[in-house]
């Protein structure tokens, strides 16, 4: 079972993991060691939004910007932050 | 953009290996550069930052620093902050040797975001007889300065017959590191490798067992370390995806600029003519050469690879084995079950494996003459 994602979780970038816009795509890319995704773009504007702020934050701000269901959105960024965090792309502190 | 009279059009490359120098202070018999390597003087800073900016310009997300022993190169700072500058990923492959705590400030000064550090085994006397050098003590000491500085740090491992028993201990070693990744790679057979090969090539029963190690630590320890764990494809009844395909993701660019696939490929494939990027752009290489072109897509596949359901998988193996263990590079990788010439793989395992006598009395890598 995956661990459910705590609403004051702060999701940041893992350590030596960069994000940047690929000026070939125009798409935004995780760069790591010897690795490179490319985001989609419910994950780019997610972890335009990891500076420090909370998971709770996260999901609200992206809610009012895209006038979206909350509860709906809240399962969206969970899955994608937990799938980042598997791959140790993201740390939660 | 210039036409072509192939209907192909070239991929995008995102990563470009930066091999700065073939000069070393190690002697690591499993080495894969040349034995005898071209002599006409390394690319210059200059000529390094033009490459850099032309890598970035083809869509080159990554660059690893690499050789030969990069360090050796008193420009390598200056190098990673073009690197930087042109929004690429720096990764510096490095043996450690001469990393004092200036130069670790001074490089990640100019930005560079990783480290990935070689070692021979987990203890003193077995890896500085690898190395052929007094070796293991400092790179301890360069990993904790690595750690101090804050540097995200990889440790290496080429897996052979000698250190191949020690897996257990080299997987403490790098937890003990702090490292965040660390790279199990069994050795691969080339250039100095392929000449030692009968003294690396481990046995059935050590992979077998080394195989369950990796494994078992890469669940111990997931969350916390990511293990790669590169398969010893002679063991292996299907080919490697080498480089994922010929000409589609990489480009390496050796200390004399000669713009290759693969770093191997100068070496394996004497036949295939080079370019250098004293003399092309490498966007015209990149898309145009011969040397890009001649294994690119599944065109030039000979059968059993031709009509093969993996061919789109494996892309018929490494063409450097190819032509190392058959004589043409454009034949299916004799590591492939369906290869016409899987003999000569067996024979190779047959050998390691039936042998009760082993002498580790292996030839160890010296620098090119005259290189600078």
């Amino acid at each position: 079972m995956p661990i459910e994602i705590a609403d004051a979780a702060q999701p940041r970038l893992a350590k030596g993991v960069r994000l940047q816009t690929d000026s070939a795509s125009g798409t935004s890319v995780l760069l790591f060691p010897e690795g490179i995704v490319e985001l989609n773009e419910t994950a780019q504007e997610i972890l335009a939004r990891c500076d420090g702020r909370t998971l709770n934050e996260i999901v609200w701000a992206l809610a009012e910007e895209y006038d979206s269901d909350v509860a709906a959105l809240a399962a969206d960024v969970r899955e994608t932050l937990a799938d980042l965090q598997k791959r140790r792309l993201i740390e939660l502190t | 953009m210039p036409a072509t009279t192939s209907d192909m059009t070239a991929p995008r490359p995102y990563a470009l290996l930066a091999e700065l120098t073939y000069r070393c202070p190690l002697h690591c018999p499993y080495c894969s550069n040349p034995t005898r390597a071209r002599n006409n003087g390394e690319l210059t800073t200059d000529e390094w930052r033009r490459v850099i900016g032309e890598a970035a310009a083809l869509g080159i997300l990554q660059i690893g620093f690499s050789g030969g022993e990069p360090l050796v190169r008193g420009d390598l700072a200056d190098l990673v902050r073009a690197a930087r500058e042109a929004n690429l990923y720096t990764n510096l492959i490095t043996s450690g040797i001469s990393l004092d705590d200036d130069r670790v400030g001074a490089l990640h000064d100019a930005g560079l975001d990783s480290v990935q550090l070689s070692f021979q085994s987990d203890e003193t006397g077995l890896a500085d007889e690898i190395a052929g050098a007094r070796a293991h003590q400092r790179k301890l000491n360069v990993a904790a300065k690595i750690r101090a500085e804050g540097i995200p740090l990889s440790l290496n491992f080429v897996i052979h017959r000698r250190n191949i028993d020690r897996l257990p201990q080299v997987i403490e070693l790098a937890e003990t590191l702090e490292a965040e990744r660390v790279e199990l790679a069994n050795v691969q057979f080339y250039g100095w490798a392929f000449l030692n090969r009968a003294v690396l090539l481990p046995t059935r029963e050590q992979v077998v067992r080394a195989r369950e190690i990796a494994t078992a630590a890469k669940a111990r320890l997931a969350g916390k370390i990511d293990i790669f764990y590169v398969l010893p494809d002679y063991y292996e009844t299907r080919p490697k995806p080498c480089l994922n395909g010929w000409g589609q993701r990489y480009l390496t660019v050796n200390p004399t600029g000669d713009v290759l696939p693969c770093p191997t490929a100068s070496s394996a494939i004497p036949d295939l003519r080079f370019e250098n990027a004293r003399g092309r752009a490498l966007d015209w290489i990149w898309r145009e050469s011969e040397s890009f072109n001649r294994f690119r897509g599944t065109e030039w596949m000979p059968e059993p690879c031709r009509s093969c359901p993996q061919r789109e998988i494996d892309f018929g193996g490494c063409r450097c084995q190819a032509a190392l263990l058959t004589g043409n590079a454009a034949n299916t990788d004799p590591v492939c079950e369906f290869s016409p010439n899987r003999a000569v793989v067996d024979e190779a395992l047959r050998d390691t494996n039936s042998s009760s006598s082993y002498r580790p009395d292996w030839t160890y890598r010296i620098n090119p003459n005259g290189i600078r």
